[in-house]
């Protein structure tokens, strides 16, 4: 009798054990909440993402004066459940682009929705013309995006167009070599977008001799606008093991620099014998994340924001030491107006050091 | 869950060849289909998995995605000394992959995760009806999520360390004159550690500053419900003895203030073999 009692409460324990998976699917949709694949479930979806998780909200309130509760109210009006994909995505490209922040992008089969005012708000202060006339050529290709030469008066001049990818140590130390009788660099980073961090970091450990704290940076730890982590220092080390350069290094930049380029120029801007020279760069303080509304389309928001070495946002850019526009004048001469100012600056030191 | 269980036309020609290999298994009865191993005894169980997975990790994606899954599973039974409390010894490893689409086709997502467990069993219940073996456990589990539309932060692991409990029980009964097993057995965490970033902390981060220590998250099944549920039917087939099971492999929990729900659903089909362990030490 006492064994058929065990059987029995053991048939009835194993079949129970085979109602566990549908306990846990059940808590899956009650958990948490869940938008509907509706213009009005997506764009409550695309506001909600933001919300929690853009890291910029009070910055942008005290700069634009943007209210993003203000903006939930405003952009609702226009969603209806009637309206085409292409129309809802019209309104939601519209809705983030009032953050004006390059890092914020809606992306699907339409397009890619995007707000570059940071950018084509300004003068363009660059011609790649006049770019690859300066270049020759004769320049030499170092890694993917990255190019140099020496100029007539024997300075450097590098162009980074992009840190997508790193410049090997290998490749640098090849320049360096080739530079070394140089008075001087010019690296022009003028509509360099960006890219990965590592390789900013790479380059900039070349122009130091000493560990610089050159910013701070954090990230988002809650969904409220203030939840952040503590800050934590960005140190630049110097490459102990490579080559580094120590004499004068002019760095170019306009508004097209942008995201890593903005940090490089911030680290750059850090350092003894680095000049930032041309006007201020592009901005995008902030590490992107990306999340995925109920339709499929991929968002993209800045999620990490950083900040120079005295705790001031670098979202807006940073300003040069030396303020500079491109001439007219100097464009239908053929020149540079740029890289001119910057070779005198550089001959000036010389003389002057 | 309907569409977990949703299989392809793929999927069931899969399922429809395995079932014909079994007729390649040698023809000679076996008397019992399954019996625990005695001192210096193992028993193994390799089986084939074949079903779907989903996953809704909101640190990727606020969307759900659900797929095909593949994998493979072995559990290992050890017989120890009688004159142990805990007489037996159990290993389950599991390695599956799936590829995963959101609901509106439009994105994927791919998940692989390992699993080890390991547990010293105490024979509750020994009778020739039912053997119920509890004990402590050691489990291991660790993943990755890829979602390819991300560019930015495009992969997150999922995964807990910890100590637990194994519950493994099977029923010994007669059906169209052959000795059949029942066995049902379930591995749950209790205590350990837990792999979930802080929030919105990007790997980069983690890298970069080297604080793996807001990665890690004490976990109890009050926040993170995982679990491990296999049932498999042990029937003797043309002289071997075939396990035909259903496996159940779930992690839920809202570490790091993100809310991830990730598990599979698998239909399992493998034999079980019995061998003397060898002892080296002799």
């Amino acid at each position: 009798m006492k064994s058929r009692i065990i059987h029995m409460a053991c048939v009835v324990a194993a079949l129970g054990m085979m109602l566990l998976p549908s306990a846990c699917s059940s808590t899956e949709e009650g958990l948490d909440r869940e938008y509907s694949n509706t213009p009005r479930g997506n764009f409550m979806a695309l506001w909600e993402i933001m919300d929690e998780r853009y890291c910029y909200f009070d910055l942008k309130k005290e700069v634009l004066g943007v209210d993003w509760n203000e903006v939930k109210l405003r952009y609702s009006a226009s969603i209806s459940g009637d309206m085409s994909n292409r129309s809802l995505f019209e309104v939601l490209c519209k809705m983030i682009g009032e953050l004006r922040d390059g890092h914020v992008n809606l992306s699907s089969a339409y397009d890619f929705g995007r707000n570059w005012s940071w950018k084509t708000d300004y003068p363009a202060n660059y011609s790649k013309d006049l770019q690859d006339k300066y270049l020759g050529l004769d320049y030499v290709i170092c890694g993917n995006s990255s190019s140099y030469r020496i100029l007539d008066d024997n300075i450097g001049y590098m162009v980074v167009k992009s840190f997508e990818s790193s410049i090997s140590n290998g490749s640098l130390n090849a320049m360096f070599n080739h530079m070394a009788l140089c008075n001087g660099l010019i690296i022009d980073i003028r509509n360099n977008g960006g890219g990965n961090q590592n390789a900013g970091d790479r380059l900039a450990s070349r122009f130091t001799e000493e560990s610089v704290t050159w910013g701070y940076s954090c990230y988002k730890n809650g969904p409220g606008h203030n939840d952040f982590s503590k800050l934590h220092a960005n140190v630049i080390e110097p490459a102990w093991t490579n080559l580094r350069w120590i004499k004068p290094v002019v760095l170019l930049v306009n508004r097209g620099c942008y995201s890593t380029a903005n940090d490089f120029a911030v680290c750059m801007k850090s350092l003894a014998n680095v000049t930032l020279m041309g006007d201020t760069t592009g901005g995008g303080g902030g590490l992107p994340m990306s999340s995925e509304l109920p339709n499929g389309w991929v968002v993209r928001f800045s999620s990490s924001p950083s900040y120079d070495a005295d705790i001031n946002h670098v979202e807006f850019g940073v300003a040069p030491d030396i303020r500079l526009d491109m001439k007219e004048s100097d464009m239908a001469a053929g020149l540079d107006t740029y890289i001119e100012e910057a070779r005198r600056y550089i001959n000036d030191m010389i003389v002057n050091p | 869950m309907t569409d977990s269980f949703r299989c392809s036309d793929r999927l069931s020609g899969v399922l429809v060849i395995l079932l014909l290999m079994l007729f390649t298994l040698p023809a000679k009865a076996e008397r019992e289909a399954w019996s625990l191993p005695l001192y210096q005894e193992r028993v193994s169980a390799g089986s084939v998995m074949i079903g779907s997975a989903f996953a809704r990790e909101t640190y990727l994606s606020e969307s759900g995605y659900s797929g095909t899954a593949f994998g493979f599973e072995a559990d290992i039974w050890t017989g120890y000394s009688p004159d142990r409390l805990f007489k037996y010894g159990r290993t389950h490893s599991s390695l599956h992959f799936s590829p995963m689409k959101n609901r509106v086709g439009g994105g994927s997502t791919l998940e692989l995760t390992g699993s080890f467990h390991t547990s010293m069993l105490w024979p509750a219940v020994n009778t020739p009806v039912c053997d119920l073996l509890l004990g402590p456990s050691f489990m291991f589990e660790l993943g990755a999520l890829y979602n390819r539309q991300n560019s930015n932060n495009p992969a997150t692991a999922e995964g807990y360390m910890g100590a637990g409990l194994c519950v493994d029980n099977t029923l010994h009964f007669r059906l169209f004159r052959k000795d059949m097993a029942f066995q049902a057995t379930l591995h749950m965490p209790l205590a350990g550690v837990g792999v979930a970033p802080d929030y919105d902390q990007p790997y980069w981060y983690i890298y970069r500053y080297d604080e793996y220590e807001k990665a890690l998250h004490f976990i109890t099944p009050f926040n993170d419900l995982a679990l491990m549920q296999q049932v498999a039917l042990v029937v003797p087939f043309r002289g071997a003895r075939v396990r035909l099971g259903y496996t159940f492999d779930y992690t839920g929990n809202r570490l790091g203030g993100h809310y991830r729900s990730i598990g599979s659903n698998f239909f399992t089909i493998g034999c079980v073999m019995r061998y003397q362990k060898k002892d080296w030490s002799r």
